[in-house]
This record gives structure tokens, C-alpha cells and sequence, in this order.
């Protein structure tokens, strides 16, 4: 200021005029501007989470992005190594949106491309690279989170129930397995457990809505999957699924229509899983009795799951064939177990305090006998079948089974076997060495008269042919006889004259009966 | 350094626009040659060249945290800022490209906004400084000002030509405004100073 050229002290007319402070809107707009922009960003950004997941395949820092119904809530912005060296820990700068997801059950997983007999998925990631996905699930509010290996088949929130299928055999069965109704794919399997005591497999299936108000109480689950080729004692049969149920296996479901809305499954209801179709429409009996068979011949054809027919109408099933060594006898028998279903047979003039074991005893007692016989004749296969036996013994041995015993009686097809034994038994004791020298010294005989009849058919040969000669000359004679012929006249002439010779001869004799003495006396004139 | 006496210590003013000497006592008058008004020196630099300054400050800031682009690829949007672009780009193995970008978009206009600051802050605290060289100075940034709009250049060029729908696009980011913002302010400021006013606080 102090010095004498400096601008000021110079030009202080130039100095001095206030100029409007236009020029300083510029600064601050900007300033504005740009503290909004930051601003806006600060207060965009949501929480800083981890997830922990096995593996980093596809994961990139700053471009691998986390979604939720496809909408970026979030960016990777690390990943580490976690201390246990067989997880890594993705760090992600999540949306502010992204806030009221972030609770105890949210689950988090990559989509990577996936092609699976089902169908694909995460195609887009191919291109784009993958990403991770979101599924927001409640509980308390938390930044830490383990991330799932893989999808999770329920990736929303869709309509509908889940229920609970037991079967003792998984088969190819899984999760993501589809489940149809009539055809129509309408959920899928969620969950497999093995359950507590490992005897039966727990599957968690998810029906979407509006079907899932058709699993009622009288519904029935099978395993749809591939070709169902049956040849049961009833004949061949073959039933089919979806072809992705072909290739992977499925599930189907039925709903009988007596049932109504009343009768809709709560959530988590259990059903059992049905192996085939063929299963499922055979209407469950719950109240069964238990019996042993055992059976003398051979059980060949007979199946876990025959048929017990009474007269033709099945009433239970069999359910175990084993063999059983006798140690001290050395004999060897084969139990079959059966399930009977008395409730099948409709009782008449019902009688009170009698239970269905001693009905089924009465009727052994009355001669019911089990039988093996031929199903089908195509297959071989064999059921049992129980019909009225008065007559047979009541045959039982020692039982060491829980289970009663029923009365059998060998099957039919057994006792033909056995007399066909017998025969040939017979058969073979017959004194053949004896008999055939026999036959041999008989057939040496019987060669010496062929020869001799050899001979005589030459005489006879001979015979033969002066008769015919002698059939000619005839044949000659019987030609000369012929109508018309001069010998024929002639005999018919003669025959002619002999026949009124005859005649007169007659007449004589006649008169001479009435008139004996007309040989003395001559011819009475008048 | 002796300076030579100045024009308006010889009580002249030249005219801004046709570069006519006018008698200093015209400065009321417009300039006898082409009519426009005569000013010693520019009217109110400080002052303009401090608001554009500061407008440059404020929006660098956006500029360098802001993704300058989208480029999006089969539907999948990555954003870049200026820094990421140059990360990219070194490791991309690419690193005479990465210093070119790095020296055009960031060093660049930062050096413009200190260079004209410590200008500034010299014409008004009047620092006795080696005149001649702070003027070289000024000089350097008036001239490089112009051409620190690579990264416009190159992603206006960019969005033209890489526009494939759904397959490929690139959009220009909220940065991309910023630093075309910081650019143009800066070389505004560097207009508006007056590299005179160095010389007339040097003391002889």
C-alpha cells in the first residue's frame, strides 16, 4: 500500500468503484453444487457389510455388484481371505436402500450360469459376470452374514405353502425337483433330511399359490419321475411324466375330488411319498394284521408287494419274503409275511367284541388256506391267494416269527409238479433191460413171419391175377348179356317159355291136388 | 531486476481489444481507434479471478469423486471415475497412456487452480517476487488451459461412436460436467487476471 506505483494508489478510480458482486454467484453455485453432489452421496451410502462365502469364483472388487430383484443394492468393494483360510469375507458398500434388508435371515449368494436338466439360469452372468443376489429374510439387524453356496430355490417371496413329504428312498429326487399337478409344474422340493431316526427321508416341498388349496386330506404324492414299467401279476404296464420329470425326476400330486375346500392342508402338513402311481391310487388301510406263510416249494414270482387275493379280490399285500435255516433239521423255509386288510371285506350281521384277528380265525378254522398261484402266466409272477380248503389239514410249523401263522396248502401248480413226480418215479422203476430184450427177440419173430408173409403176398400176387382173368371172361359174358344183345332174346324167350312151362306145370299140379284121381280117371270135361 | 517505467506510470493506457496507446486521462473515454472502453487494467481481476477460482476449487472436488463415465455392456453398467480410469490403464499395462491421462485430467487443471492462486495470492499479499518468471508462469497456464479437455474430448468421441443399443454404450457421468466445468472456470480465471498487476507490486 505503501508504494507509490502500485495499482491502487494509480488508477483508484478504477479500484474504488464497487462492482456488483455478480461474479460471485458463480463460486457459489458451485459450491452449492458440488456440496450437494456430495452430500447426496454421503447420504446414499448404506452400511458396510461382509458375507463370508467359500469360495471368491467370480467375484470382483468394484464391479461385482449385489442385487436384489435385479435392482444394484450394493457393490463389492473387498475381498478377503478369512482367518480360518477356507472362507473369503466380501466386503460390500450397500445402498442405503439396502438398510431394512440387512437382517439375521437375509440370505446371500452368487448367481453364476447354471445349465441343469431343469432348465438354465444366470445366463445374463455369462456376459456380465456374476453377481450376488439378495433374499431378504427378517430377525434383528446385523452387518455380518454368511453366504449361501448356492441358490436358494425359493428366491422370492412367492405365494404359497410348503408341506412335508416322507419317503424311506430318495431316489433321484432333490431339491429343485419339480412337482406337477396334472401335468401343470406348480412348486418344487425345497429341503432333503434324513430324519431322526434315519428310517425315512424328510423332503419340504413349496406349492405355489392358487395350488397349493388343492392339497387336501385325501391327497397323494408319487414319484413321478421317468418311465414307470410295471409288469405286475395284472400284465404290463407303462405310465410316463413330464419329460423333465423323465430326465430328472419329479413329483406329482392328485386330489380326489370328494375332497372340498374344507378339507385344505395346513402349512407343513406331512404326506408320505408314494414310489409309483400304482401306489398311490391303492387306498391306505391303516388297520392290518400281520401273518406268516410259509411255503413248501419254490416262491420264484413272488414279489415284495404281491398281491393276497381272496376269490380274486385282493385284501392285502405281501411285505417280506426271507429264508430261514432250521439248525438242528437242516430243513429250509421260506416265511412270507403278508399285510391283511380286513377292513376291505365288508362285514354283514356284524357281531360286537369280536375283533378282526378272530374273525380271521374262524374263517382258518372254517378251511381258509393260503395258496401260491400263477398271477400271470406272461411274467411268471405269483400272488397269494386265500380261498376255502375244507378238507386240508392244518398244517403249521414251528413259528418263530412275532407274527401269527396262516395256514397253507401247496399251490397248484405244486401238486401237478408232484404227481408229475410221482409218475416219472413210477417210470423209472419199470424193469426196461428186461423188456427191451424181450421186445428184441419179439421183434426177431416178427421178422421171420414178415418174411414168410413176404411170400405169401407173391402167391397171392399171382392169385391176384388169374382172378382178374377170371373177371374178364365174366365181364366178357355179363357183356353178351346185355340189353338188346341175340343172347338176351334169346334167354328172355326161354325164360319166357320156362315160365309158362312152369305155369302149366302148376296148373297140373293144382288140379291134380283137387282132383287126385284124374290121374286115373283123365280130365273131368264139364 | 530493474523494470521498465510502465505505460500507466507513463501515463498511457493501451487499449485491450486493438492494443492502441490512449492518453491515460481517456480512461473515462472509450478508445479513439476501435470504441471500446479503456480500462488501465482489467476492472475488479482480483476479485473475478479469486470467484472463478474458488468456483474451480468446488468443482474439482465433484469431478475427481464423481464417475466421469457408464460404460455399459450387455446391460451391465461399470462406472469410472478419473482415478479408476488411470488405475485401469496401469494395470492394463498401459502405463505411458496412464501418465498422459493422469498429467491431462488431474495434474493439469490442479496446477491451474495452485498456479493461479499463488498468482493470485502474490498480487495481493505483493509478494517481491521474480516478476519475469511468475509471469512465465502465467503464461504456461493461459496456454495449457485450452487443452486440458482430453477427457471431454475423449468421451464425447466415445458416446458417438460407441452407441450399440442394448450391446454397448457409453454415458457420460456427472464428473464429466464438473471437470468440463473446472476447465472452461479455470481458463476464465487465467482471463481475468491481469499478469500486470504482478509488475506494478514489484518494488524498483
Amino acid at each position: 500500500m505503501n508504494d507509490e506505483f502500485s495499482y491502487e494508489t494509480q488508477d483508484t478510480s478504477l479500484n474504488k468503484k464497487a462492482e456488483l458482486p455478480l461474479v460471485w454467484l458463480l463460486p457459489i453455485c458451485a459450491f452449492i453444487v458440488s456440496g450437494w453432489l456430495i452430500y447426496k452421496s454421503a447420504s446414499e451410502k448404506g452400511p458396510v457389510i461382509t458375507i463370508d462365502f467359500p469360495t471368491a469364483e467370480g467375484l470382483e472388487i468394484d464391479k461385482t455388484k449385489i442385487r436384489y430383484l435385479d435392482v444394484e443394492i450394493g457393490k463389492v468393494t473387498d475381498i478377503n481371505i478369512n482367518q480360518d483360510a477356507k472362507t473369503i469375507q466380501v466386503t460390500a458398500q450397500m445402498h442405503h436402500t439396502a438398510e431394512n434388508y440387512l437382517n439375521q435371515n437375509t440370505s446371500f449368494w452368487v448367481v453364476r450360469p447354471q445349465v441343469g436338466l431343469a432348465g438354465i439360469s444366470g445366463l445374463n452372468t455369462l456376459i456380465s459376470g456374476a453377481y450376488i443376489e439378495v433374499k431378504p429374510g427378517d430377525g434383528p439387524h446385523q452387518h455380518h452374514f454368511t453366504g449361501l453356496p448356492a441358490a436358494p430355490v425359493l428366491k422370492t417371496e412367492a405365494k404359497g405353502r410348503q408341506f412335508v413329504l416322507e419317503t424311506a428312498n430318495l431316489g433321484s429326487l432333490g431339491p429343485r425337483t419339480q412337482i406337477n399337478f396334472h401335468g401343470i409344474p406348480v412348486g418344487e422340493v425345497l429341503t432333503q433330511e434324513l430324519s431322526v431316526h434315519a428310517d425315512s427321508i424328510r423332503l419340504v416341498i413349496f406349492i405355489k399359490a392358487p395350488y397349493d388349496q388343492f392339497v387336501r386330506k385325501n391327497t397323494r404324492f408319487w414319484k413321478d419321475s421317468g418311465i414307470d414299467l410295471s409288469a405286475g401279476a395284472d400284465g404290463f404296464k407303462v405310465r410316463t411324466g413330464p419329460l423333465v420329470s423323465m430326465l430328472s425326476g419329479g413329483i406329482a400330486f392328485r386330489t380326489p375330488p370328494d375332497d372340498t375346500v374344507k378339507d385344505v392342508k395346513p402349512e407343513y402338513a406331512m404326506f408320505h411319498l408314494y414310489d409309483t402311481y400304482e401306489q398311490s391310487t391303492q387306498i391306505e388301510y391303516r388297520n392290518t394284521l400281520k401273518y406268516v406263510m410259509y411255503f413248501n416249494g419254490s416262491v420264484r414270482g413272488l414279489t415284495e408287494g404281491a398281491p393276497v387275493q381272496l376269490r380274486g379280490i385282493p385284501i392285502g399285500a405281501v411285505t417280506g419274503i426271507s429264508l430261514e435255516l432250521d439248525a438242528k433239521t437242516a430243513d429250509i423255509r421260506i416265511p412270507v409275511t403278508v399285510d391283511l386288510e380286513p377292513d376291505r371285506i365288508k362285514e354283514i350281521n356284524k357281531q360286537p367284541n369280536v375283533s378282526n384277528k378272530d374273525m380271521m380265525s374262524r374263517l382258518i378254522s372254517k378251511g381258509l388256506r393260503a395258496q401260491l398261484q400263477t398271477g400271470s402266466l406272461l411274467t411268471g409272477q405269483l400272488l397269494v391267494d386265500l380261498d376255502f380248503h375244507p378238507n386240508s389239514k392244518v398244517a403249521l410249523h414251528s413259528n418263530n416269527s412275532t407274527y401269527q401263522e396262516f395256514p397253507t396248502i401247496p399251490s397248484s401248480l405244486d401238486q401237478f409238479t408232484h404227481a408229475a413226480q410221482t409218475i416219472m418215479d413210477k417210470i423209472a422203476k419199470l424193469p426196461l433191460n428186461e423188456l427191451t430184450t424181450e421186445m428184441n427177440s419179439t421183434l426177431k419173430s416178427l421178422q421171420v413171419t414178415s418174411k414168410a408173409a413176404n411170400g405169401m403176398l407173391t402167391d397171392a400176387k399171382q392169385t391176384m391175377g388169374s382172378a382178374d382173368k377170371s373177371l374178364q371172361s365174366a365181364d366178357q359174358l355179363l357183356r353178351s348179356l346185355e340189353p338188346g344183345s341175340t343172347t338176351r332174346h334169346e334167354i328172355d324167350k326161354l325164360l319166357l317159355e320156362l315160365n309158362q312151362s312152369a305155369n302149366s306145370v302148376k296148373q297140373l299140379t293144382d288140379y291134380l291136388e283137387q282132383h287126385p284121381e284124374a290121374l286115373l280117371r283123365g280130365k273131368d270135361d264139364e | 531486476m530493474k523494470s521498465l517505467p510502465s505505460a500507466l506510470r507513463q501515463g498511457l493506457i493501451r487499449c485491450d481489444e486493438c492494443g492502441a496507446l490512449a492518453q491515460r486521462g481517456a480512461a473515462s473515454r472509450p478508445c479513439p481507434v476501435c470504441g471500446s472502453s479503456l480500462h488501465a487494467r482489467i476492472p475488479n481481476s482480483l476479485q473475478r479471478t479469486l470467484a472463478f477460482l474458488l468456483c474451480g476449487y468446488a468443482l474439482y472436488v465433484p469431478a475427481n469423486i464423481y464417475p466421469i463415465m457408464t460404460v455399459t455392456q450387455f446391460g451391465v453398467g461399470e462406472t469410472h471415475t478419473i482415478l479408476g480410469g488411470i488405475l485401469t490403464l496401469i494395470e492394463g499395462d498401459m502405463l505411458p497412456i496412464a501418465i498422459l491421462v493422469f498429467i491431462a485430467s488431474i495434474l493439469v487443471p490442479l496446477l491451474k487452480l495452485i498456479g493461479l492462486s499463488l498468482l493470485w495470492l502474490c498480487v495481493f499479499y505483493r509478494w517481491q517476487v521474480n516478476a519475469r518468471r511468475w509471469t512465465l508462469m502465467y503464461r504456461i497456464i493461459a496456454f495449457v488451459g485450452r487443452w486440458s479437455m482430453l477427457d471431454i474430448f475423449m468421451i464425447s468421441i466415445l458416446i458417438s461412436l460407441v452407441d450399440l443399443g442394448g450391446v454397448a454404450q457409453v454415458l457420460a457421468g456427472p464428473a464429466a460436467t464438473a471437470f468440463a466445468s473446472v476447465v472452461v472456470i479455470t481458463l476464465f480465471a487465467a482471463k481475468n487476471f491481469d499478469p500486470r498487476l504482478i509488475w506494478d507490486n514489484q518494488k524498483i
